[in-house]
């Protein structure tokens, strides 16, 4: 079932990936108004400080001899250094970066937890009480803002009832888990809403199909028939929402992660396109880039396990 | 000895001790608990901490729990008072200091503190190629090391305010031997590898930082200054910062018990919390001033007439402009007027009360003499997002219209606004400053005097104003400099800036932290704070 030329392929189309958005997110952090200059000491630097800055950084060079040196550091797999906290961009993503990765998995986890059943409800139930229930509350949901949904959720479970601590990473693995799962939650509220939708209107559909009522005909129970006919088939169409919808997780958890206070690449993409820290919003870009195709490998090979057709 | 001799030595003994006791429980209830850490919130990390080459008030702030100055500001700022040196004199002809350096002084490491650290850090600090501060101390020509407790400033000119330099934070002392021995080839280099983990000889040292989210500073076991009970500073064992750029989660954790404190509260806020009687809501005197910097050449970027470049307009402007509703929308009522271009806790500053009292009347007639009774427009550059900034130029917007000018508010982001002011292409910008030194040159040769960045990137130049700033740069009689600065000050009143309000730091504690202290310049000193059980 798993081709294992399907997935090399897929892998190998990472690198092309890789080297346009290197070249595209070069050119276009400088061309954004300001420099790195400008969003260092406003007020209390004189032209000729700014000048001697300029130098030192690189940024008096031509453009193509600052992409070469550039290009020959990342083939050696040295992102250089953050104009603005001055240590190894690899450094710094390989802090930050995990806390993004376990809040959007935590956060995908819930959302598919969440989806899965009400979906099922939702669809089973079609246009009744429970039905509509669902629909309205993740409509509700939906229509929130998520810094509002964190900051209810942070000030009735943390602040007034201590169940959970006020935002924060944790200390150590098990403590993670805990701070994170009110932002998870935030996050989720958006992803299970999509789909759960999604998801119920392909069950709908393969609820009515031939192949459906032909289980039903041989006699199977109704767990198989959902089981192993409906869950499969109608994952297949929502398992393809599922990349780029984690992919969006990703850079959007911003908000969430500055009201909770999770030192992730969220808010670290923001504050360094403020700076404009040239290394760190490339490198950042760049492992972004990378991590997202690999989620995109990943739902196609669901994908593929899903629906076989799909690998060939 | 017979019967009552020894019942009258007993009872003296009894009552010397008890005496003894009641004054050792004395002794005990007015020195400071120890120990615990104080865990503070801030509203956004670090970037570099190297007292030479940082540019934030991020770093500077907290640079003074790390490292050591030779003399240290005092409690309200305003002067100075023994640090690394206990002693400090200006020669009668001006042109030298000679500073007795304290004895047994270590840094963090264990290794003593030599006057050849002393001379490598000022030397590092004064040189041009280094950072943006070395103009602080820039009247030092030479420095020489009489004695292993002496050290001799030989200064190029006389220097009024190089007393307050030495306790800036850029003149920090530094251990030359542990940062030559950091690996790469430039200054730049090595500081950046000394800075993950700094060696000073401050009441903390560094013992763990994860960007962006929490810095744990563990207290210094080589600190020299004392407390109250005779024992080393610091009271407490550490303190964690916790990085919470989101105000309102950031006052919910002081207000769950998470934090012990909390920097940069919003004004909205500060009535709410100063109910709050298991908080402190500290509002600590500061330098820091919103002002309006306005471009006052004769044409814009774009080759148009810049009316702003009218005495009249700046006036009409300014007596507009209704400070005090400002103070009330924007603050809350937390900031007080200003009386001059600086703030009334900078040395030297006159005035008192609103320095243009509104008077629309007025200012409308001045639009009419300068030729501008249709009024015309212009545009604020503010940074987006920034609620202070945007309520200020809303008031200003709603205010001007009513002597004809059209206020345009433009929200950039702070890299697109810095960029565009140090080009001179705006006609107006909102900003804030603090002073950095105990002194009024810092702030002076920025808005005042022309040759720095042309009086704040305005392009306003007063020839008398610039000669009285140098000749106050050399000036050691205090009344004479004040002569000066209030001159300054008055030349200043048609000068590009619309002073708005000052502001206190409001920082919110629990009501068991006592000591904790921020300074007008903005350091937030830890090394008195402790924790009551």
């Amino acid at each position: 079932m798993l081709n294992l030329g399907f997935v090399v392929r897929r892998l190998l189309q990472i690198i092309p990936t890789f080297a346009f958005i290197l070249v595209v997110t070069f050119v276009i952090v400088r061309l954004l108004p300001g420099d790195p200059l400008s969003a260092m000491a406003g007020d209390r630097v004189t032209d000729a400080q700014v000048l001697q800055a300029k130098a030192e950084l690189g940024l008096d060079k031509p453009f193509i001899v600052q992409f070469i040196d550039f290009t020959e550091r990342v083939a050696t797999g040295d992102l250089g250094r953050s104009f603005v906290v001055q240590i190894p961009v690899v450094n710094l993503i390989s802090q930050r970066l995990p806390p993004t990765l376990l809040l959007t998995g935590m956060a995908t986890v819930l959302a598919i937890l969440l989806a899965i059943p009400l979906a099922f409800i939702s669809a089973l139930r079609r246009d009744r009480a429970a039905d509509m229930a669902i629909r309205g509350v993740f409509q509700v949901g939906l229509s929130m803002p998520v810094f509002y949904i964190g900051l209810l959720l942070l000030t009735v479970f943390s602040a007034q009832l201590q169940w959970f601590p006020v935002g924060g990473y944790g200390d150590n693995w098990g403590d993670r888990f805990y701070h994170l799962f009110l932002p998870a939650l935030t996050l989720a509220m958006s992803l299970a809403a999509v789909l759960m939708r999604n998801l119920r209107s392909a069950i709908v559909d393969v609820l009515n199909a031939e192949y459906v009522d032909f289980a039903r005909a041989k006699g199977l129970m109704p767990r198989i028939i959902l089981g192993r006919h409906v869950l499969r088939n109608a994952l297949i169409s929502t398992v393809a929402l599922l990349g780029p919808m984690v992919g969006t997780l990703l850079g959007g958890a911003v908000i969430t992660e500055s009201v909770f206070a999770i030192p992730g690449v969220g808010r670290l993409m923001i504050d360094s396109i403020y700076g404009r820290d040239y290394p760190v919003i490339q490198g950042l870009t760049m492992a972004l880039a990378v991590v997202v195709s690999l989620i995109f490998l990943a739902t196609d090979l669901l994908q593929a396990a899903l629906d076989p057709r799909v690998a060939k | 000895m017979n019967r009552i001799a020894k019942f009258a030595a007993a009872s003296a003994l009894m009552a010397s001790i008890s005496l003894a006791a009641l004054a050792a429980s004395l002794a005990c209830a007015d020195a400071a608990p120890r120990g615990g850490t104080m865990v503070y919130g801030r509203y956004a990390d670090s970037l570099f901490l190297d007292p030479v080459l940082n540019d934030a008030n991020v770093d500077i702030w907290i640079l003074s729990n790390l490292y050591d100055t030779l003399l240290l500001p005092t409690d309200d700022g305003k002067g100075v008072q023994p640090g690394l040196a206990t002693a400090w004199a200006t020669a009668l002809d001006g042109k030298s200091v000679t500073l007795s350096l304290r004895e047994g002084t270590k840094f963090s490491d264990g290794s003593p503190i030599m006057a050849e650290d002393v001379k490598w850090s000022l030397d590092r600090a004064r040189n041009p190629k280094n950072g943006i501060w070395n103009f602080l101390l820039a009247s030092i020509d030479s420095i020489d090391i009489k004695d292993p407790k002496t050290v001799v400033l030989n200064l190029k000119q006389t220097d009024p305010a190089i007393i307050a330099a030495l306790s800036v934070f850029n003149s920090a002392i530094m251990p030359q031997k542990a940062f030559e021995a950091q690996p790469g080839a430039t200054d730049a280099d090595k500081a950046k590898t000394f800075a993950e983990h700094p060696i000073g000889s401050g009441p903390f040292m560094l013992q763990s930082w994860n960007h962006g989210s929490e810095m744990k500073l563990v207290k210094n076991p080589n600190y020299w200054r004392q407390g109250d009970d005779g024992k080393p500073l610091p009271y407490l064992d550490g303190v964690t910062f916790e990085v919470i750029p989101d105000d309102a989660t950031r006052i919910l954790k002081v207000q769950s018990g998470e934090l012990d404190g909390s920097e940069f509260i919003p004004f909205s806020r500060v009535e709410e919390l100063k109910a709050d009687d298991k908080l402190n809501m500290e509002l600590f005197p500061s330098t820091k001033i919103a002002y309006g910097n306005l471009n006052v050449r004769p044409k814009l970027k774009d080759g148009t007439d810049n009316p702003l470049s009218n005495e009249k307009v700046r006036l009409a402007l300014n007596l507009a402009a209704d400070k005090d509703a400002i103070i009330a929308i924007v603050t809350h009522g937390v900031g007080t007027p200003m009386s001059s271009y600086m703030s009334t806790a900078t040395p030297y500053h006159v005035g008192q009360g609103a320095q243009f009292p509104v008077d629309v009347d007025k200012a409308k007639q001045l639009m009419k003499d300068a030729g501008f009774e249709k009024g015309f427009s212009f545009s604020c550059l503010v940074i987006a997002g920034d609620v202070d900034e945007v309520g200020i130029a809303t008031a200003l917007q709603q205010m001007w219209s009513q002597i004809g000018v059209t206020l345009t508010i433009e929200q950039v982001d702070n890299a697109t606004l810095t960029s565009r002011y140090r080009a001179g292409d705006f006609s107006m910008r909102l900003s804030y400053w603090t002073d950095d030194i105990a002194d009024p040159n810092e702030i002076t040769s920025y808005f005042a005097y022309s040759p720095t960045i042309q009086s704040q990137h305005s392009g306003w130049k007063s020839d008398e104003a610039d000669k009285l700033f140098e000749d106050s740069q050399k000036e050691l009689d205090p009344k004479k400099r004040a002569e000066q600065y209030a001159r300054i000050q008055e030349l200043y009143k048609s000068g590009p800036t619309i002073p708005i309000y000052e502001s206190p730091y409001p920082v919110v504690l629990k009501k068991s932290v006592k000591g904790f202290l921020q300074i007008p310049l903005g350091n937030n000193i830890f090394s008195g704070a402790y924790l009551e059980k």
